[in-house]
């Protein structure tokens, strides 16, 4: 594994370089709230001691909203005019293992069969320079997710810190070296021994769930009381899902800009809303909360895994962080192995 | 590609199937696509009214029968109502085909039995058609439909004309109380029908599609006939958006209902958790 060091003054001047060759350079704020594109080398935030952003980097390769088509009804008819994902290369600097494996997990359902090219142009574009983490709190289970802090899934360049100055940078995919190629200059040889000696240390949050006891207890058990009392508590706010990093349910809507033209969208939507799988007959195959929140956790631990093999989770806890009644997930999942173990 | 950008179709006639309930004759603007369309009974598409959105039907024409396809649908909800606003000549977008389909290459050399409630005999007619075509490659054809009244009882014209086919056996019913001064038919519940006409089911494919509260009372009866769990064919109609398996609302357990359905067997069905 190729591995070399940069100082953090030689981090900023990469993404001076980066924003110079224009690429659009997206990190978590310093207020600690959401990602965005920087347009200075000052505003990166490369912490591996911070908490998880409220919100994940999702919205860069999947749009909160946005138009798929214009259409505009003339006197010979309707026109429909082509709406191209905007063709950009989107830097994501100092991405955590929950975050760096998103792009990874959700690229399954936008293409096992028909292909999503508003996702893929985006997540084509995009590169990921990871950070290992540094920051373990209650609400926090990648490890029980197949991912840890030192998990490199997902990033094509990783920065380990190795020093109050300095960082281990290990190159992981071609598109990673080719992002650094030019800028070696910027780097000197590392010692992997080193590094290791760092990542070996870290502290990890407990794993607290067996994976795979927890998709074929879901399996078994569909009309178990346990999602009974998160139906029960559960505002349906969908938070959980919007901050989601691999949350991936949308909506289809037309907007009229004026009379005879307007633009179907495609905007973020959540199964814990009642209306998400209301019928026009009136019926609702997920007519209460518990029922819609059974479907949150069988779809992010069972079906996704029945489906793509891979988890629908990443463990970086932020909705049970942000969650108003104080539902946690990763709780949840615990609670299901125990009652698989017994 | 843009997958979620639909073909232009130019409505091309239009029936009144009953005071809520339209049937559309389209085809498409673009002689290229007409061309290169295909589809197979029982697949789905998205429907769309610009300005108004999408909203998800069967296609209700035989594949046997190209240049155009049909759709049905009822006035409920705001896509709907504004499809009823539309005229011949009038443009719509429409997505697909999507879907799974039924089987009818397997269904050839066996009996077929149709059974339908309500509008659900628009995707059933889709399959009718497509077996009346090729009469010859099935054995007995019956058909049983039923509605809540006399006005309810959608494709009219080709209940009678399938009760006029010799090789047909087709029984239409309403339910009590829906039954008018002059009609000819039965008087009574789906499955009520079905079990009066008593159809065999040796070497006989049920194809059941309906309102749940007939599909759930017809299913036993159709057992205590002798039909087998493989044999017996329903579809499952849930909200979608994409039709594409990407949006997350039809999903049944891990089963897509669009992608993997709309058409499962009672067997299937009873696989899944009980949430449709």
């Amino acid at each position: 594994m190729d591995e070399m060091v940069i100082s953090h003054d030689n981090l900023k001047a990469l993404a001076e370089e980066l924003l110079k060759a224009n690429c659009s350079l997206v990190v978590p704020d310093k207020e600690g709230v959401h990602w965005k594109k920087i347009s200075h080398s000052d505003e990166l935030n490369i912490n591996s001691k911070a908490k998880p952003t409220k919100t994940s980097y999702k919205e860069f390769v999947f749009s909160k909203t946005e138009p798929i088509f214009y259409f505009k009804n003339n006197h010979d008819g309707v026109e429909l005019v082509d709406q191209n994902p905007p063709e950009e290369k989107v830097i994501f600097f100092g991405a955590k293992p929950c975050d760096a494996n998103s792009i990874n997990i959700m690229s399954k359902v936008f293409n096992w069969d028909y292909k999503d090219d508003f996702f893929n142009k985006r997540a084509t574009n995009s590169i990921v320079i990871g950070l290992m983490c540094n920051y373990v709190d209650e609400f926090c289970f990648c490890t029980s997710v197949n991912l840890s802090p030192t998990s490199m899934s997902g990033s094509d360049l990783f920065l380990i810190p190795i020093d109050v100055n300095n960082f281990a940078l290990r190159i992981i995919t071609p598109k990673g070296e080719e992002l650094i190629k030019p800028y070696m200059s910027l780097l000197n040889r590392g010692n992997p021994e080193m590094s290791a000696q760092i990542t070996e240390g870290i502290t990890a949050p407990q794993n607290i769930f067996e994976q795979e006891a927890v998709r074929d207890w879901i399996g078994k058990n569909f009309e178990h009381k346990l999602f009974e009392q998160p139906g029960e508590t559960c505002l349906g706010c969908g938070q959980c899902a919007f901050v989601c990093p691999v949350c991936h349910c949308f909506d289809i809507v037309d907007e009229e800009c004026s009379y005879s033209c307007g633009r179907r969208m495609k905007n973020w939507d959540a199964c814990q809303f009642g209306l998400f799988t209301l019928h026009s007959s009136g019926h609702n195959p997920r007519n209460d909360q518990a029922k819609r929140y059974r479907q949150r956790v069988a779809h992010k631990f069972k079906y996704y895994v029945d489906k793509f093999d891979e988890v629908l989770c990443t463990g970086c806890g932020r909705c049970s962080r942000g969650c108003p009644v104080g539902i946690d997930i990763g709780q949840i999942a615990k609670e299901i192995h125990l009652l698989a173990a017994n | 590609m843009n997958i979620y950008k639909p073909e232009l179709m130019v409505i091309k006639n239009i029936v009144d199937e009953t005071n809520d309930t339209r049937t559309f004759k389209l085809q498409f603007k673009d002689e290229e696509t007409a061309k290169s369309f295909s589809f197979k009974a029982g697949q789905f598409g998205e429907y769309s009214l610009f300005g108004e959105g999408e909203s998800t039907f069967c296609i209700a024409s035989s594949p046997t029968r190209s240049g155009y396809i049909e759709c049905s649908f009822k006035k409920v909800g705001k896509v709907t109502s504004a499809l009823t606003k539309l005229d011949v000549g009038d443009v719509i977008g429409f997505r697909g085909p999507y879907g799974n389909y039924f089987p009818v290459e397997e269904m050839k050399g066996k009996n077929v039995l149709f059974i339908a409630g309500g509008i659900g005999l628009a995707p059933v007619r889709c399959v009718i058609w497509n077996v009346l075509d090729l009469r010859k490659d099935f054995k007995d054809v019956t058909i049983v439909y039923g509605a809540r009244s006399v006005d309810d009882l959608v494709f009219k014209n080709e209940l009678d004309e399938w009760q006029r086919m010799p090789d047909v056996q087709t029984v239409v019913t309403v339910d009590p109380g829906g039954q008018s001064n002059d009609w000819k038919g039965e008087v009574g519940f789906v499955p009520a029908i079905v079990e009066k006409v008593a159809p065999r089911s040796e070497n006989t494919i049920v194809i059941v599609c309906g309102p749940p509260i007939m599909i759930k009372f017809t299913i036993p009866v159709l057992t205590k006939l002798g039909f087998a769990e493989e044999n017996i064919i329903t579809t499952l109609e849930n909200r979608m958006k994409c039709g594409l398996g990407k949006c997350g609302r039809c999903n049944v357990g891990n089963v897509y209902v669009c992608k993997d359905g709309p058409v499962f067997t009672y067997q299937q069905l009873k696989s899944l958790p009980a949430e449709f």
